[in-house]
């Protein structure tokens, strides 16, 4: 498994609203458990947004442990310098958080981050008018979308790695058998350590969320000295925002493009089909992520992202690369290290049967099914939409009385038969009746 | 043998919102079937041009999909105005779309071109004043390549 989500399985009270929130319909609630098909899941947290009853949570490692250890050495999403208003200065956070033992890596992620938005400018520029728009790959819940529900559209996704997966190289160049750990906004990026899709190993050894590393930092009271030197490079943090990331890129376009930018699942989901269609001609790069107004919007965060939002655009960010900065970027840039070692390959899709024909002979066997249940989609089966259980039914998963209207049928007509037999009177005491 | 998987639905004439709602049930039965990808985005692109021709030209119409482990077959049929001059919409461009129909950003004249690009055969049979039926198919196994 590798999976950002995490089940608790004695807090689910059976309310089902999580499985009517995913957008690859890939919960289930059968025989009390909550249960997810691994292949479908893309991590993009949205049954964590609706589960009321914490019986769904991030996967993530025990920060306790890992902070108790000792010689921690963590590396932040862009997220978490918008969550605390008077700490959201790089220098700043990483004072905070070394008041209590941890040591933030930060000097490879600027430049990681630089090092991405032009492979990305390159792509662009490189890529034939056919393949455009091409997709980013930033938000790795997308990626994993692509895989499973837009197949089609896996040649669009641009070549580039996470920059945190660059940073994370780059590191790992000096600290070989180091531990690092990443401070992720969402299950996602949880994924992106755990089963990471575009190469065969993180260079991540653990991660943990945005909202615990927060917590912490809030209730150790650590207080940190505002830097006096002039402000780094955080042309990075603006990732988190949406937009952050085209407005990086276009800064080493020569020409302009033309890029859209969409946040939030309907949106991102609305999106994909219409290129899937082939309906956005002229686009040049499309920037979607999955959650609301960006990563901030990410369900492991502490601070709402309205706040955070308001943090991040009041930051006075310099887009000009200096000199030095624009030839460093250079020289990763030539060693290919930006580069997406394996390419995302399609989710196989859950068929109905072994073969074809096994397939359309469930196929029609669903129909016949499908016809009978109500099309309420009211979720009380344990699955999202009546055609979902139609489907586990002629899998072998399922029975047509888990659907609570057939159930109810059933008890009806074998009450009728039990009121129709309660008449019935045994021939050989017919005649005295009668008397 | 199998006997065909058929899904059968209507289109209503200038329901914009609602065309692209068959090619998706395409889509999705055919993945169900573990139908290879590229013939998946093929009978989709085909379906929902198909859909827009009658939303957009012909005042609605029926579509009737029947699914063979060989083959796909799409028909549409509908009662409108009928194609004048059945090569000349195919090509590229072509367009007898009104210009409130252009102004949304339809009828750029690529429907029928489009799905010629994207079928392996294709049959129009058009009686102006009477009505058009469309045949398209798409073969699994030996069918064209990927086409962007």
């Amino acid at each position: 498994m590798g999976h950002g989500v995490k089940i608790f399985n004695a807090a689910c009270k059976g309310c089902v609203n999580c499985i009517k929130s995913c957008p690859t319909e890939a919960i289930r609630v059968v025989d009390g458990r909550v249960r997810i098909i691994p292949e479908l899941c893309i991590d993009c947290g949205e049954c964590l947004r609706t589960c009321t009853k914490k019986a769904l949570g991030m996967d993530e490692d025990d920060w306790d442990t890992l902070r108790t250890a000792g010689d921690l050495q963590v590396m932040s999403d862009p997220t978490l310098y918008a969550q605390l208003g008077s700490y959201r200065r790089p220098g700043v956070v990483r004072d905070a958080l070394s008041h209590f033992g941890v040591r933030e890596v930060a000097s490879e992620v600027p430049l990681a981050y630089d090092v991405g938005a032009y492979a990305i400018a390159r792509a662009l520029e490189e890529a034939e008018p056919g393949r455009k728009p091409l997709i980013s790959t930033y938000c790795p819940a997308i990626v994993r979308l692509v895989q499973v529900r837009f197949p089609e559209l896996l040649p669009r996704l641009v070549p580039v790695e996470s920059p945190l997966e660059i940073a994370g190289q780059i590191w790992r160049r000096d600290h070989r058998d180091s531990n690092l750990t990443l401070v992720a906004p969402c299950p996602a990026k949880i994924t992106l350590v755990r089963e990471p899709v575009g190469r065969e190993k993180s260079s991540f050894t653990s991660v943990v969320a945005v909202k615990r590393v927060t917590r912490d930092l809030l209730a150790s009271g650590a207080t940190a000295e505002v830097p006096q030197k002039p402000m780094e490079n955080i042309r990075w943090l603006m990732w988190a925002l949406r937009g952050g990331e085209t407005r990086h890129v276009t800064q080493f376009l020569d020409r302009p493009v033309k890029t859209m930018v969409v946040s939030g699942l309907r949106n991102t989901l609305d999106l994909l089909q219409e290129l899937e269609l082939g309906h956005l001609p002229g686009v040049d790069y499309v920037e979607c992520r999955v959650c609301d107004l960006g990563c901030i919007g990410g369900i492991g965060n502490a601070e709402t992202r309205f706040l955070s939002e308001i943090r991040l655009r009041e930051l006075p960010v310099r887009w000009e690369l200096t000199e030095h900065e624009f030839g460093e970027v250079q020289e990763l840039y030539d060693q290919g290290i930006w580069k997406l070692k394996v390419s995302p390959r399609a989710t196989q899709s859950r068929t109905l049967g072994k073969n074809v024909a096994e397939s359309m002979n469930r196929l029609q066997k669903l129909k016949k099914v499908y016809d009978e249940l109500p099309h309420i989609d009211c979720g009380a089966c344990g699955r999202p939409t009546c055609h979902a259980l139609a489907e586990d039914i002629v899998r072998g998963e399922g029975e047509v009385t888990d659907c609570i209207f057939k159930l109810r049928d059933r008890i009806s007509t074998l009450a009728r038969e039990i009121a129709d037999l309660s008449g019935h009177v045994p021939h050989t005491l017919r005649n005295r009746e009668e008397d | 043998m199998n006997s065909p998987y058929e899904l059968e639905f209507s289109v209503a004439g200038e329901d914009f919102l609602a065309a692209g709602e068959g090619s998706n049930r395409v889509k999705e039965t055919l993945k169900m079937l573990g139908i290879a990808s590229d013939f998946c985005r093929r009978a989709s692109i085909i379906t929902y041009e198909a859909e827009m021709n009658l939303v957009i030209h012909a005042r609605g119409g029926t579509v009737h999909v029947e699914i063979c482990p060989e083959q796909l077959v799409l028909t549409t049929i509908d009662e409108g105005p009928g194609i004048e001059d059945v090569e000349l919409a195919m090509q590229e461009g072509y367009s007898t779309a009104p210009d409130h129909i252009r102004e949304m950003g339809f009828g750029a004249g690529m429907g029928l071109s489009n799905i010629k690009r994207n079928a392996d055969d294709l049959a129009i049979d058009s009686r102006p004043g009477e009505g058009t039926t469309l045949r398209a198919v798409v073969r699994f196994a030996q069918g064209k390549g990927g086409i962007a």
